[in-house]
């Protein structure tokens, strides 16, 4: 039973589709890609997937198993947050928790240890206590990774996450999600033009290409 | 000065909005919607001079426009998704011709009307007393008891919204909970000053604070240190309160940019040492050192 499953979807911003009659199932433990060339429409394809965008026509259907606050986004965009930001770090990071304690249950050990441990994995534990707003865009992305990661979600959904980073970090970032895939269940949706570099860590690929064309690639 | 009751409710009035505004002012600042608590002010007065003409109490119909109009700016700001700020010129336009369409239907109106341009705290009424109270305290149960969600998506709406927050419930929420403030605070600064109420005690605030809930206290310190220094300095010199006010808080903005900028001239101040790349200069070994310790 997949997690999620489109059917047929069709959409366009305009008259004119950008997608149309497109297909596919989201399984549980699975680390997918969605890759193409620019104006593929990879990125309105996750917002449909999400329900952020709604489709002229066809279905996104998602599996009764999922609860509310079970999917994590980080938006492509999303490191260029107002660098004004009042918060530190760590105080974004736990904001990730919110979802899973509802308005009024307190951080308890678990959440502060879930923490810490995600924002070790990303590297910045030490840069904990830095105003968001005082970072570089890689460690920008790796925050908003690991306060996604702190949500614990079912299914995290990623935009381009190693804009603005180096080789190294988007190598350990892609063998992370690997792990987290393998070892906790999760599964990983992410759109990327780093396909090559991706490709050893990935279950599957939906390349998308142009307005019809849709290739599905087990690996 | 305290002999007077009429210093007495203006002092009490003054610290009420002062407690609240400032703190809606961090959430309008950072979703980048500055200019609504200017712009519902305005479509309130086109209610007070709707309730006088057809005989309304205006404060209250002065309320009610201010919540419609907040709800109205939420619903264009969906539709302008690219250029936000359309909904705000469009509604402040059309907020302040109805209010002079109707302010000519009825003379008497003119006269009472500066009250509310320029607002007077000194003239605070014992009902509009009851409902600044009754607004500051819905206020602060609004931001106290939603401010997981509220945190969530003034960082950003979609992440927010995937992730289970009822943002779009939210958004109106706030922008009836930003009328009802915007309404309440009219009296002491006026429609003209009352962004500067909500504002600029955040705009200060938002400089210094390393995190929200700082953000939040600093801001409301700011505002009501600004309101009562200005009614002080307005009794004492016979100056409009509003304006001092306004005047006064401008004061502490200036004075906090000059004192950041000297702190970094002279290298205390570390927060805004940021480099072109984005990396503190004076962190950038200590961080380049992280990214090789990282795990992942």
């Amino acid at each position: 039973m997949p997690l999620c499953t489109m059917r047929n979807i069709v959409f366009g911003y305009d008259q004119e589709p950008v997608i149309r009659d497109f297909s596919a199932d989201f399984h549980k433990g699975e680390f997918i890609a969605i890759s193409g060339p620019n104006g593929a429409a990879k990125t309105t394809l996750l917002k449909l997937l999400l329900g952020i965008a709604k489709p002229w026509s066809g279905t996104v259907h998602w599996s009764a198993d999922m609860k509310r606050g079970s999917v994590a986004y980080v938006p492509q965009q999303v490191a260029s947050f107002n660098p004004g930001f009042p918060s530190k770090v760590i105080e974004l990071v736990k904001s990730g928790c919110y979802p899973g304690l509802g308005l009024f249950r307190p951080f308890h050990s678990r959440q502060h240890a879930l923490v810490e441990e995600v924002l070790k994995e990303v590297g910045l534990w030490e840069l904990r206590d830095r105003k968001i707003g005082e970072l570089s865009g890689g460690q920008k992305q790796r925050v908003c990774i690991a306060r996604a990661m702190a949500q614990q979600p079912d299914l995290l959904v990623l935009d381009e996450p190693v804009t603005g980073m180096d080789a190294a970090n988007r190598a350990s970032l892609y063998q992370w999600l690997h792990g987290t895939v393998k070892s906790q269940g999760r599964s990983v949706v992410m759109v990327t033009h780093n396909l090559h570099e991706a490709e050893p860590y990935l279950d599957r690929v939906i390349y998308l290409e142009g307005k019809e064309a849709c290739e599905h690639v087990s690996i | 000065m305290f002999q007077y009751e009429f210093m007495q409710r203006a002092f009490l009035a003054g610290g009420l909005i002062a407690l609240i505004a400032p703190i809606l002012g961090i959430y309008l600042v950072l979703r980048r919607q500055s200019f609504m608590s200017d712009t519902l002010s305005h479509v309130s007065m086109a209610g007070v001079a709707l309730g006088t003409v057809i005989h309304v109490e205006p404060v209250l119909s002065g309320f009610l426009f201010a919540i419609l109009g907040g709800l109205l700016i939420e619903q264009l700001r969906r539709t302008y998704k690219t250029y936000s700020e359309v909904p705000v010129a469009i509604i402040m336009t059309s907020g302040l011709a109805l209010a002079m369409v109707l302010m000519s239907m009825k003379a008497s109106l003119s006269k009472s009307f500066s009250s509310y341009l320029f607002g007077s705290i000194v003239a605070v009424s014992r009902t509009q007393l009851i409902i600044i109270a009754a607004v500051t305290l819905i206020g602060l149960a609004f931001f106290v008891l939603l401010r997981r969600p509220l945190y969530a998506m003034t960082f950003e709406e979609d992440t927010a919204a995937v992730s289970g927050v009822p943002v779009k419930l939210m958004s109106f929420a706030f922008a009836v909970m930003t009328g009802m403030i915007v309404a309440a605070a009219m009296p002491i600064v006026g429609v003209l000053l009352v962004s500067s109420l909500i504002v600029l005690p955040s705009a200060l605030a938002l400089r210094f604070a390393r995190g929200f809930a700082s953000a939040a206290l600093l801001a409301v310190i700011a505002g009501m240190t600004g309101v009562f220094s200005g009614l002080t300095a307005s009794y004492y010199t016979d100056t409009p309160p509003g304006g001092t006010i306004a005047l006064i808080l401008l004061v502490f903005l200036l004075g906090g940019i000059a004192i950041q900028r000297a702190a970094k001239m002279l290298g205390i101040w570390k927060a805004g040492d940021v480099s072109a790349s984005g990396v503190p200069q004076s962190r950038k070994r200590q961080s380049n050192q992280t990214i090789h310790k990282r795990s992942y």
